[in-house]
């Protein structure tokens, strides 16, 4: 009976750099995610706010007109909110699992490195070679994983540039109701009253965006480096 | 780790591999035991994540990792679990994995893609190598409801998992086996109160552990038990009043 020895080898820190860099950037998707949580309510409220205008608007007449037809489009504007706002949501949970199956593996693989680490200080050569083909088995889905979570990331802005474009033209809907306004006479009250709160929501809307937009853009950038670190440097974890 | 051959006859060996000086002071320490028969060999409750570097450095000094062809899971606790997709990475591809099949869809969530053989209710026997049957015996409730303990009749050996556990510290370790039976108590005696829920369950084990022929008594937790000290544990487990979780009820009514 041989009573082994332990080589002091690190069962904790060794690729745990990486593990908390995947941490950081999971968490800009999260706050991105987080800012996207006021979409739906914002987009609910835009859509009261044509509904009560388009009202108005029926009240106005022909002064109205104008105002109902930029209603209608401002509705489709809230259909589209809508639409991102699930799109982001399936995102969020794709994220999640990619998250989760990169800890877990970079974890696994952690274990595996020191297990190969103290293997080897025994000097059995053949034995720390086996457990290095198991840690190297791991990086094929570990990398998956976090072209997965980048590409996640990715599809995430593309998502916070589209709600990005319909701000954008709620914002020319609000000043063309304001433009509107000015000549409908007793109703320019009401008209302007649908004007402001509707900057207003823009406002907000534009808000979540930037803070959204610039957590993804963040979160990224770290992604992109993790990966390059990943696809150059297997040694590293 | 520790390392100790506790059965040798010919190419049939039992090892007990534990008290891991380097395993994080929050974490229980265990006994990973291990059969070897011929080229084939078989891990009881081979351990958490957090020992598997220690364990398998200690292991392959001894065996080589493709010869481990079995592993058996007592019960569904990380200790005993955790490390599943650990060994699966570094073991051959046809590895058997035994879990109890109760446990199968919840072991899962530690390595969804491992190989299990489901261990019906009341045991099965594995061949390990040519000529070493192992008997896995049922000891459901003790303290797991789906659980199971180990029995080479050859090595008149018994892994009783949970069941004899200790907690013992570091200073009263003279080796990996019990040196004073009387002294021994005060490190199981609240494990083995409170763990253990099922009195009906517990006589049910002392019965069919009594008809076997048992030199070594294996836990996984703690100190092993040898010669008479067996026959004192089971004596003393018979009598043991269990499950006194079930105070908290009463002193909650006040």
């Amino acid at each position: 009976m041989k009573a082994t020895e332990d080589q002091g080898a690190p069962t904790k820190g060794r690729g745990s750099g990486l593990e908390s860099r995947a941490i950081v950037m999971f968490a800009d998707c999260l706050k991105a995610f987080h800012a996207f949580a006021e979409l739906s309510e914002l987009a609910e409220n835009l859509r009261i706010l044509s509904l009560n205008a388009e009202l108005a608007a029926g009240r106005a007449g022909e002064k109205g007109r104008a105002v109902r037809a930029l209603t209608q489009y401002t509705r489709e504007l809230v259909n589209r909110l809508h639409l991102i706002q699930r799109q982001s949501g399936q995102l969020m949970q794709q994220t999640y699992t990619q998250l989760a199956g990169l800890m877990r593996e970079m974890h696994q693989v952690r274990l595996l490195a020191a297990a190969e680490h103290r293997v080897a200080a025994t000097g059995n050569r053949a034995a720390a070679q086996t457990i290095g083909r198991g840690r190297s088995a791991l990086l094929e889905p570990l990398r998956r994983d976090l072209s997965g979570m980048v590409s996640s990331t990715a599809k995430l802005e593309a998502r916070i540039a589209q709600v990005a474009e319909v701000v954008s033209a709620a914002d020319s809907i609000a000043t063309n109701i304001a433009i509107e306004a000015t000549a409908a006479g007793v109703h320019e009250t009401e008209f302007r009253t649908v004007a402001d709160t509707m900057r207003r929501y823009v406002l907000e809307l534009r808000k979540m965006t930037d803070d959204a937009g610039s957590a993804a853009r963040s979160g990224a950038v770290k992604g992109e480096r993790l990966e390059r670190a990943a696809q150059s440097n297997s040694a590293a974890f | 780790m520790k390392a100790i051959n506790i059965f040798r006859r010919d190419s049939h060996r039992w090892l007990a591999f534990g008290q891991d000086p380097e395993k994080p002071g929050n974490v229980i320490d265990t006994n990973q035991m291990v059969i070897q028969a011929g080229n084939a060999t078989m891990l009881l409750d081979p351990g958490g994540m957090e020992v598997f570097p220690s364990m398998i450095a200690a292991l392959t000094q001894e065996i080589a990792v493709d010869e481990v062809r079995h592993l058996f899971l007592s019960h569904q606790d990380p200790d005993v679990c955790s490390a599943l997709p650990l060994w699966r990475r570094v073991c051959r591809p046809d590895l058997k994995v035994y879990v109890p099949w109760m446990w199968t869809g919840f072991i899962s969530h530690f390595d969804r893609d491992a190989n299990m053989i489901a261990i019906p209710d009341e045991g099965m026997e594995v061949l390990v190598g040519a000529d070493v049957r192992l008997r896995i015996l049922p000891a459901h409730y003790l303290h797991s409801p789906g659980n199971y303990h180990v029995y080479d009749a050859k090595a008149k050996i018994l892994f009783t998992g949970d069941v004899g556990a200790a907690l013992v510290p570091e200073g009263a370790r003279q080796s990996m086996f019990v040196e004073n039976f009387d002294q021994h108590i005060q490190y199981m005696e609240a494990f083995h109160r409170r763990w253990m829920g099922s009195p009906r369950a517990r006589d049910a084990w002392v019965e069919m552990v009594s008809s076997l022929e048992i030199d070594v008594m294996a836990p996984q937790h703690g100190l092993l038990f040898k010669g008479g000290d067996v026959r004192r544990f089971i004596e003393w487990f018979s009598k043991l009043e269990i499950g006194n979780g079930v105070d908290a009820f009463a002193a909650r009514r006040g």
